[in-house]
């Protein structure tokens, strides 16, 4: 296994999606409507007020675009691993000196970062220029929005795959898919911060993984924690990788493990 | 020389659930599960030398692919040796996967929306193929495989001859010692298949790499490998050179015999007579001692002899022979 090999995996499926000229403006497109809808949603919400709960309506936006910037959509990463577990194309990549879960992961970073480099930049760009988007809070909270941000995506990866690799036992991936999907709707705090929800609601959501993916990281850039919250967070969202990623791994050793005993 | 590839009694069972029909025996199975054994490979020995070409065939379910599989390390076997370039290939994948090159017929392994070289440039990087090496090697199969027109196209744009030779080219790549293709030509058009035989039959010869190749047509085998092992059921039927299954089996040519007018009966000794159109008369020569020659002593001059035809019996006819006679000596066994 060469380390080299893996960028060249994230550059090659950058390089496959700029085949597809007009998906790409069509998902730019369908975002940029989506965006001046919850735009338009939080307003009306708002009603004219200056503070709800604590929070303005420009930081409402903010948090919006913020949180749909990270919320990626891991619809394309769980069907590649559902489908090579269907096909049985799981065997082409155990046939090549590499790690499948490694390979996957620099695979989908590559169209992570397509993503947003073609569709939600400009994306947040226009709106930032049309309607106005607030800076972070301070540097530290921009500072630490990086690793969040960070931490953000690999959790996304690490629940797709989870969900990918279930197929293996249940020879479908659609149904986690719609699972995982209504799951982060709520709990990743992509559509609705967790500030704004029950007490009891928040208070579970807040130490569920998905909050992790959307809530936590756009809470940072907008100041919602102090430095101290801040620290204990990123520890918690680090051990809950630490926890997603080593079941991710067993349950990938149990799959190799039952291909190359049963033949899939 | 040491074997490149060697397999020692290796068995291969799969335990299969057992379904159980209808509505009451699916809930059944939520409780309680039974499972059947499958042995799709039994006792298989043989050793492969390096730079061989062997025909591994076999009818569907005979465990061809199955086999396949244990040798290139993504399925463990359940009894005996298997050894691979002197490893266990299941206990050191990665390892083995390195000298080793798969073409599946039915499995792609090109990048669908890429163009053809985007996929080889990617696997220089799995392969840790030196740049230098690469570019030779890229020259060489780009050549021999025709390539140069599509190189630049996606693969999705390619037609099924072009993408086979495509994914041919993507598993040689990194100069793997081995080879193993299974079924390679099936779907192609006769001359993609010609294409294919004649480009692998050249890199055995010219490379020295060792070609393993499972088929369902006959023909890949006669062109490309000079020894064939044939299994069914999971068992090893038969295991040595082309030539001498034929020979085995009693190689019966058939020879056709054109006079410019009938000239009556004519029964030899060296050939039988099998169909009698006067004027043309056909025989089968049963003896392959016997040669053109003798039979054309025995016949003499003076018929009018106008025209000989000797046909060798073609490797269909001898699979189905050998198959034939395989299950009549399992019938008279049972």
């Amino acid at each position: 296994m060469r380390a080299g090999a893996y960028p060249a995996f994230a550059l090659t499926a950058f390089q496959s999606r700029l085949a597809y000229r007009n998906q790409v403006w069509a998902s730019a497109f369908g975002e940029l409507v989506i965006s001046f809808a919850f735009i338009a949603i939080w307003t009306a919400a708002f009603a004219g007020q200056v503070v709800v709960d604590g929070a303005t309506l420009p930081e409402m936006i903010t948090y919006v675009m913020i949180a749909g910037l990270l919320y990626w959509n891991t619809d394309r990463l769980i069907n590649d691993v559902g489908e090579a577990v269907r096909t049985g194309d799981i065997t082409i990549f155990l046939l090549k000196p590499l790690s499948y879960p490694a390979s996957l992961l620099a695979t989908h970073f590559g169209h992570y970062v397509f993503d947003q480099l073609v569709v939600t930049l400009p994306v947040l760009l226009i709106v930032g220029f049309s309607v106005g988007l607030l800076p972070p809070a301070s540097l530290f909270h921009a500072l630490m929005a990086l690793p969040f941000w960070a931490l953000s995506w690999l959790m996304l990866f690490t629940l797709g795959a989870l969900c990918g690799l279930l197929a293996f036992w249940l020879l479908t991936a659609f149904a986690l898919e719609w699972f995982l999907k209504g799951i982060m709707a709520l709990a990743s705090g992509a559509i609705v911060p967790l500030w704004f929800m029950p007490g009891w609601l928040s208070g579970i959501l807040g130490y569920l993984p998905f909050a992790w993916v959307s809530y936590y990281p756009t809470a940072i850039y907008l100041g919602k924690l102090d430095p101290p919250a801040t620290f204990l967070y990123f520890g918690i969202g680090l051990a809950w990788l630490a926890a997603l990623g080593g079941f991710l791994a067993w349950l990938w050793s149990r799959a190799r493990h039952r291909l190359i005993v049963q033949g899939g | 020389m040491a074997a490149i590839i060697s397999a020692d009694g290796v068995d291969k069972t799969f335990r299969q659930l057992k379904r159980q029909s209808g509505l009451a025996g699916g809930l059944r199975s939520l409780f309680s599960r039974t499972y059947t054994e499958i042995r799709a490979v039994s006792d298989i020995t043989f050793a492969i030398e390096p730079g061989e070409a062997v025909g591994y065939l076999g009818p569907n379910g005979a465990g061809k692919s199955t086999m396949i599989k244990m040798m290139t390390g993504i399925l463990t076997p359940s009894a005996g040796a298997l050894s691979v370039l002197g490893r266990e290939p299941h206990t050191n994948r990665m390892r083995n996967a390195r000298e080793i090159g798969v073409v599946f017929g039915q499995r792609s392994q090109l990048w669908w929306d890429l163009p053809v070289r985007d996929s080889f440039a990617l696997n220089r990087h799995i392969y840790d193929i030196p740049e230098a090496r690469f570019a030779d090697n890229l020259a060489f199969l780009t050549e021999m495989l025709d390539m140069g027109a599509y190189l630049d196209r996606p693969v999705r744009q390619l037609s099924l001859g072009q993408r086979m030779r495509a994914e041919i080219a993507l598993a040689l790549l990194h100069d793997p010692k081995i080879i193993f293709l299974d079924e390679p030509t099936i779907g192609l058009d006769v001359v993609a298949k010609d294409a294919v035989r004649k480009f692998l039959a050249r890199v055995n010869r010219e490379r020295g790499t060792t070609i393993i190749l499972t088929t369902h047509d006959l023909v890949d085998i006669e062109e490309i490998c000079p020894r064939l092992i044939m299994v069914d059921d999971g068992k090893l039927l038969f295991d040595g050179e082309l030539t001498r299954l034929r020979a085995d089996l009693g190689s019966r040519r058939r020879l056709t015999l054109e006079f410019a007018t009938d000239p009556g009966p004519l029964p030899l000794a060296t050939a039988t007579l099998s169909r009698d159109e006067g004027a043309a008369k056909h025989y089968l020569l049963e003896d392959e001692a016997i040669s053109l020659i003798d039979v054309l002593n025995e016949v003499g001059r003076g018929h009018g002899l106008k025209d000989v035809k000797l046909e060798e019996p073609d490797i269909e006819e001898v699979i189905r022979t050998f198959y034939q006679n395989k299950s009549r000596l399992a019938g008279a066994a049972s």
